[in-house]
């Protein structure tokens, strides 16, 4: 591979980021634009005051140059991190949630803070989500055996964090592993 | 050529800001050459530009244009800057941030020998303007386009004066039409030299213009009409008026570029911010009066209510609201240094005016300042304590009790109102006059001085601050500085870099009071007939803007309200540097500068070597053995 040897190991925070601005988002774009041909689809037409979904990456670059406001995706909101959290801390099992939250919800605070209702209390509902997440996620490690690793409702930011641990402990695992006569 | 009206008065003849920047972003679109030399901001070094900087290079950004920004610290570097440029051929924008309104830019020492295609757009705060720059017409003229606030409509008679002296030829009398064809050139300069003195470039290129029309006499001897002797001494009397009356400042560049992202409705909490800093720092340094400022704060006051949510009330005030809130509120500032960051009796001992009014330098002074903190009910321990460890109702009462009991010391208008800024929980909320005095300590020393940074607490034996640290910075070659510079721009916004070069700044007036207290105390002042004047030998404050900063403190400490010029000694260059500054009776009113007159005057009759360091006319960097005779004329010409 010609990756460095730091880049093989998994894919980096940053890159999943890139990868989850390719989700779609609604916005209330502030200048008309025609329907345009991107390298990933045609998005278009722009026609203030009615909304629009374009790609995250667009919204943002729009966002930047007060060209649109984006709206939170309803999963980004205090009610229903605040139910998912009491459901997180009472189940054992993962709950329910957008694949790639933690880096949508990442990137709308930073680039669009102001279309966000409360965002240090959102800030605060996803610190404690990642967190019960985690004390599961490790509790479930225990389970690991050399053939699978049964894991429902991960996101991808929390498979990312796991992939390099459990791919090198299941490789010595099926080595140690002697298969019943 | 064009100079730009304010935006109200602007009509669809008249073209103003938002048609400027739309043929700016015009250019760059339509142009197969766009690279990113083709959009060239030139800075100069006070905070007022490069607010004004910051705030273009982001409406620029927005509009994804590509640009390069340049600082560029005086009139010799801007010749060489402007070299360079010449040979860049797909510039076609250079926008010039304070600096330029009194070159004559069309002629062919500036910008007359570009291309066609090329603009320069000019955004000054200093007056008065070139009327060629203004007025000119032609192709040269056409190129530069002036920014203006609406000071320029005023000045329909010069404007006459300078197209009749321009363009129509000159009286001609029997004896003058003999002198004229033989002597040209002596009786030009003569000329020139009564009127157009400003800079040594202006003198030139107008006095080419005037040459080029003594040709077109000699060419059309048979044109009727001419000017009789007596129109030709109203004109020249007049655009002397207009250039002789001394420097002053009209609308900062920040406010300028404020009002065209009203216009393009693209105004946020940063743009207000660094405009309302732009403002401050004029006032600050005395270069508009408390009227000017109170009419341009009203208007940001207005723009901070409409753009931030209300502030709280009471105990909160001061105090962010949540780590997210970045807003501009509107608050009471006292003309103390830095007051929230030191000690009150430090701020109050180190602020020009204060110090100046109750005579610090003298033990009795310092006497009369721990006086008048008693008075109004501040012991000696509370007053010597950090500002934010006072008691809370000592706060609030402060600017009340100052306002009464302070006018029986001398010192009225203490409090002025102006504005603070929160950084959610990364910090204080900072006030604009705090933020200014960060950034300008920053530009004017943090290149090559060394300095004692004492570390705050350690007066007090804090026991977790050491003693002073010692600051110093190494002496950087002109690259060097001019990174230097454009890094500045970012400290405006990135809080935890201010908050250092407060501390810094802090050292700077101490300094600047220890200097100006020593000189008056070895009575070095000499009062030379109309000016006073002080020579430093020790070299130690090589700036402009510090000496310029300890002149004002020193002038105000004599009663007598005379004008004042500073000499420091730069060993390294072995020439001195002379900073001129005008008496101001009182905080608020601000008189025009006539140094810049008065040192270019003495320069010629004396012939001294000579440079002007910075784009400041009342600045100048002379040869040691010049300095006394050019001291003696400079007194001799005020008196004639």
């Amino acid at each position: 591979m010609s990756l460095p040897p730091v880049l093989r190991a998994s894919v980096t925070p940053p890159e999943l980021e890139l990868i989850a601005c390719q989700e779609l988002v609604e916005i209330i774009p502030l200048i008309p634009m025609e329907k345009t041909a991107f390298i990933a689809g045609a998005y278009g037409p722009l026609r203030p005051p009615h909304r629009a979904r374009i790609p995250i990456w667009m919204a943002l670059n729009l966002k930047q140059k007060k060209k649109c406001h984006i709206i939170a995706p309803d999963w980004l909101s205090v009610e229903y991190l605040e139910a998912k959290i009491k459901d997180e801390t009472t189940q054992t099992q993962f709950t329910e949630l957008p694949f790639h939250f933690a880096e949508i919800s990442r990137v709308l605070l930073d680039g669009a803070t102001d279309d966000l209702q409360n965002p240090d209390k959102l800030r605060t509902l996803l610190q404690d989500l990642r967190e019960a997440r985690q004390a599961k996620a490790r509790a479930g490690l225990q389970n690991l055996e050399h053939s699978s690793l049964r894991l429902s409702n991960l996101s991808a930011m929390e498979i990312n964090e796991i992939r390099p641990f459990f791919i090198q402990a299941m490789a010595v695992l099926k080595q140690l592993h002697v298969p019943p006569k | 050529m064009v100079y730009l009206p304010l935006p109200d008065q602007a009509s669809a003849s008249k073209p103003s800001y938002a048609e400027a920047y739309a043929n700016i972003l015009k250019a760059h679109r339509q142009s197969p050459l766009t690279s990113a030399a083709s959009v060239i901001i030139l800075v100069a070094p006070d905070v007022d530009a490069l607010c004004a900087s910051r705030m273009l290079a982001d409406l620029l950004k927005q509009d994804d244009v590509m640009y390069r920004i340049i600082p560029v610290s005086g009139v010799s570097e801007l010749e060489k800057v402007r070299d360079e440029l010449a040979m860049v051929s797909e510039l076609h924008t250079l926008i010039l941030l304070n600096m330029g309104a009194i070159l004559d830019l069309p002629s062919e020492e500036w910008f007359g020998g570009f291309s066609t295609q090329m603009s320069v757009h000019v955004i000054d705060s200093a007056r008065p303007q070139n009327l060629s720059s203004l007025f000119g017409g032609g192709e040269a003229g056409d190129r530069i386009v002036v920014w203006d606030d609406g000071s320029a409509d005023k000045l329909e008679q010069e404007r006459k004066a300078w197209e009749a002296l321009t363009y129509e030829p000159l009286p001609d009398s029997d004896d003058e039409d003999s002198d004229l064809d033989s002597d040209e050139e002596p009786i030009r300069d003569d000329d020139d030299e009564e009127e157009y003195e400003q800079t040594t470039g202006k003198r030139r290129s107008l006095g080419e213009g005037d040459r080029s029309s003594g040709k077109r006499q000699r060419v059309d001897r048979e044109r009727p009409r001419r000017m009789t002797r007596d129109d030709y001494d109203m004109y020249s009397a007049r655009l002397e008026k207009h250039y002789m009356g001394g420097t002053w400042h009209g609308q900062s560049a920040a406010g300028t570029i404020y009002i065209l992202a009203t216009i393009l409705e693209r105004v946020d909490n940063e743009l207000l911010w660094l405009a309302i800093l732009g403002l401050t720092f004029q006032y600050t340094t005395s270069r508009i009066s408390r009227d000017t400022y109170d009419i341009y704060h009203s208007a940001f006051r207005d723009e901070v209510f409409r753009l931030n949510p209300p502030p709280p009330t009471g105990e909160n005030a001061m105090l962010s609201m949540n780590p997210d809130d970045l807003s501009v509120r509107a608050t009471d500032e006292l003309r103390f240094m830095l007051f929230r960051h030191w000690t009150l009796y430090d701020a109050m001992l180190h602020s020009g005016y204060v110090a100046g009014k109750l005579g610090i330098w003298k033990e009795r002074g310092r006497k009369r300042l721990t006086g008048l903190l008693a008075k109004m009910g501040f012991s000696l321990l509370q007053t010597q304590q950090p500002y934010s460890h006072m008691d809370l109702d000592l706060k609030k009462t402060l600017v009340q009790k100052l306002n009464d009991v302070a006018p029986l010391y001398g010192l009225v208008e203490l409090a002025y109102p102006s504005f603070i800024r929160c950084f959610g929980y990364r910090s204080q909320p900072l006030s604009a006059a705090d933020a200014v005095e960060g950034i300008s300590a920053l530009l004017d020393v943090a290149e090559g001085i060394k300095l004692e940074v004492e570390v705050e607490g350690a007066r007090n034996g804090g026991e977790w601050f050491g003693g002073g640290k010692i600051w110093e910075a190494t002496s950087s070659m002109r690259d060097n500085s001019r990174r230097k510079r454009e890094e500045r721009g970012e400290y405006s916004t990135r809080i935890t870099k201010l908050r250092e070069s407060l501390t810094l700044s802090m050292t700077v007036h101490r300094k600047i009071i220890d200097q100006g207290t020593s000189i008056i105390d070895r009575r070095d002042i000499r009062t030379m007939r109309n000016h006073r004047v002080v020579i430093l030998t020790q070299g130690r404050a090589s700036r402009p803007l510090l000496a310029s900063r300890e002149t004002a403190i020193t002038t105000r400490s004599k009663r007598k309200s005379l004008p004042f010029v500073v000499a420091c000694l730069n060993e390294s260059t072995q020439s001195y540097l002379v900073v001129g500054v005008m008496a101001a009776l009182d905080f608020g009113d601000v008189r025009k500068n006539e140094f810049g007159l008065a040192f270019l005057d003495a320069k010629e009759r004396c012939n001294a070597r000579t440079r002007h360091g910075s784009f400041d006319t009342s600045v100048l960097e002379i040869n040691q053995e010049d300095l006394k005779v050019f001291l003696e004329t400079l007194c001799e010409g005020a008196d004639a």
